[in-house]
């Protein structure tokens, strides 16, 4: 079986997304996520995780380092380091300083980028219920966020308005729930393909999408 | 063959020398998110620019920079000229005249205090700043409209802009001010009260919704 057609069409959509989430913070487009909070944390934010997500799961495990691997069992280590970028990216004046400070916001990029390979490789190694744990931590955080954006009178971001900052709100809890509903969608449907629980289902999920 | 499809011991990192290696890796890496996040908001105090740059200002009071300005009868002058020729605290906050939003509830406070200050006999020791970040609309005669809307009495109330539009960039970091253009000409900005010393430092910044508390440190300052 040649794996690479699979691996080539995530390169290509991770190259292309990666292009436009930095085309977000270079003008014009850098309008966009100078004016609207949406833009920044809703659409670019999450746009580069999944490019690198996408990015990493065009490199074949096999030719990732086992060095590295063995630091990173289930994915734990990797989990733990995208939780820290993403809890840090959530902080209002960090956000503010990336629209202020080219150099956070290459910062940013970049930081973004590393935290979606780290989920790729997480959650290929990782069982279920860990998937579960690091989702439903990430998914309240992001709940919670926006509830409280959403609600409250305080301007948070000195460089968004509050009606910004309330659509970031609205846009983050419908985010929170797309994120649980794709996650619960993604894992029946590789369950289904194999009798194995957990380690198993990856190679099921494999083998049904080489034969499409 | 990938990792994944090797039985458990096979895989890198599932031995127990492997979870061992993880379980350190893994602390280590909380352990530096959670440095980081401490850093990055003063030890979990400062979540936001405003609370980070008040507590900036607070530890180290800061010079403010020095700047040509005019005030309502045109008369141009240095910022640190008209500052040094005042003996009072100022209580500065920054303003638009056109504005229609936050710098209402600004003007507000600003006569509030203006009349306890007057009923307090405080106007020889804390004096009240506008300064308007908009120099290309607000010029003398903008700003005396200003003054007579709200009332202001020079004595203790003064409003100034920049006599150079290119100062405005200079006027807003020195102060933490964020300003972003929005529609219908309107401007959107962090407010605040910037509690200014006779030496001309920016000695401390308080909630715009907070009049009492910048009256209390401006008093106590010049006691």
């Amino acid at each position: 079986m040649n794996p690479w057609p699979i691996r080539s069409r995530s390169l290509a959509a991770g190259m292309v997304l990666a292009a436009l989430a930095c085309a977000l913070s270079l003008p014009p487009a850098r309008m966009l996520i100078e004016q609207s909070m949406l833009w920044h944390m809703v659409v670019q934010m999450p746009m580069l995780v999944v490019a690198g997500s996408l990015l990493m799961q065009s490199v074949p495990a096999a030719r990732l380092p086992d060095r590295l691997a063995r630091w990173n069992a289930y994915g734990l280590t990797g989990f733990i380091a995208a939780q820290g970028i993403i809890v840090y990216w959530m902080l209002p004046l960090a956000i503010d300083r990336a629209v202020v400070l080219p150099a956070t916001d290459v910062l940013k990029i970049v930081s973004l980028l590393a935290c979606g390979a780290l989920l790729a490789r997480a959650f290929a190694r990782s069982a279920v219920v860990v998937q579960l744990f690091f989702l439903g931590y990430t998914v309240s955080m992001l709940g919670s966020a926006g509830l409280y954006l959403l609600s409250t009178t305080r301007r948070l971001c000195n460089a968004y308005s509050l009606e910004s900052q309330f659509s970031a709100g609205v846009s983050m809890l419908i985010l929170a729930s797309a994120l649980t509903i794709a996650w619960a969608g993604f894992t029946l449907r590789r369950r289904e393909g194999s009798g194995t629980p957990e380690h198993g289902a990856n190679r099921g999920a494999r083998q049904r999408l080489h034969t499409n | 063959m990938e990792p994944n499809s090797l039985p458990a011991t096979e895989r890198p990192g599932e031995s127990a020398a492997g979870l061992w290696r993880t379980f350190l890796a893994s602390t280590l890496v909380l352990a530096a998110s959670l440095g980081l996040l401490f850093v990055a908001t003063e030890g979990g105090s400062a979540f936001t620019t405003e609370t980070l740059r008040r507590s900036a200002v607070m530890r180290s009071p800061q010079p403010i920079p020095d700047l040509q300005v005019i005030d309502a009868s045109g008369v141009s002058a240095s910022l640190l000229e008209r500052r040094a020729a005042d003996p009072r605290v100022w209580i500065v906050d920054f303003v638009y005249t056109q504005c229609a939003s936050v710098c209402l509830s600004l003007g507000t406070v600003y006569q509030r205090l203006q009349a306890e200050i007057t009923e307090r006999g405080l106007q020889d020791r804390v004096g009240l700043v506008s300064v308007s970040f908009d120099p290309a609309r607000d010029d003398a005669p903008a700003l005396q409209a200003y003054a007579s809307r709200w009332g202001m009495e020079p004595q203790v109330w003064q409003v100034l802009t920049l006599a150079r539009p290119s100062d405005r960039r200079r006027l807003l970091d020195a102060f933490g001010i964020m300003v972003i253009p929005a529609p219908l000409g309107e401007f959107e900005h962090n407010a605040a009260l910037h509690v200014v010393d006779a030496a001309g430092r920016l000695v401390r910044i308080v909630d715009h919704d907070d009049p009492g508390r910048a009256l209390a440190i401006a008093t106590a300052l010049t006691r």
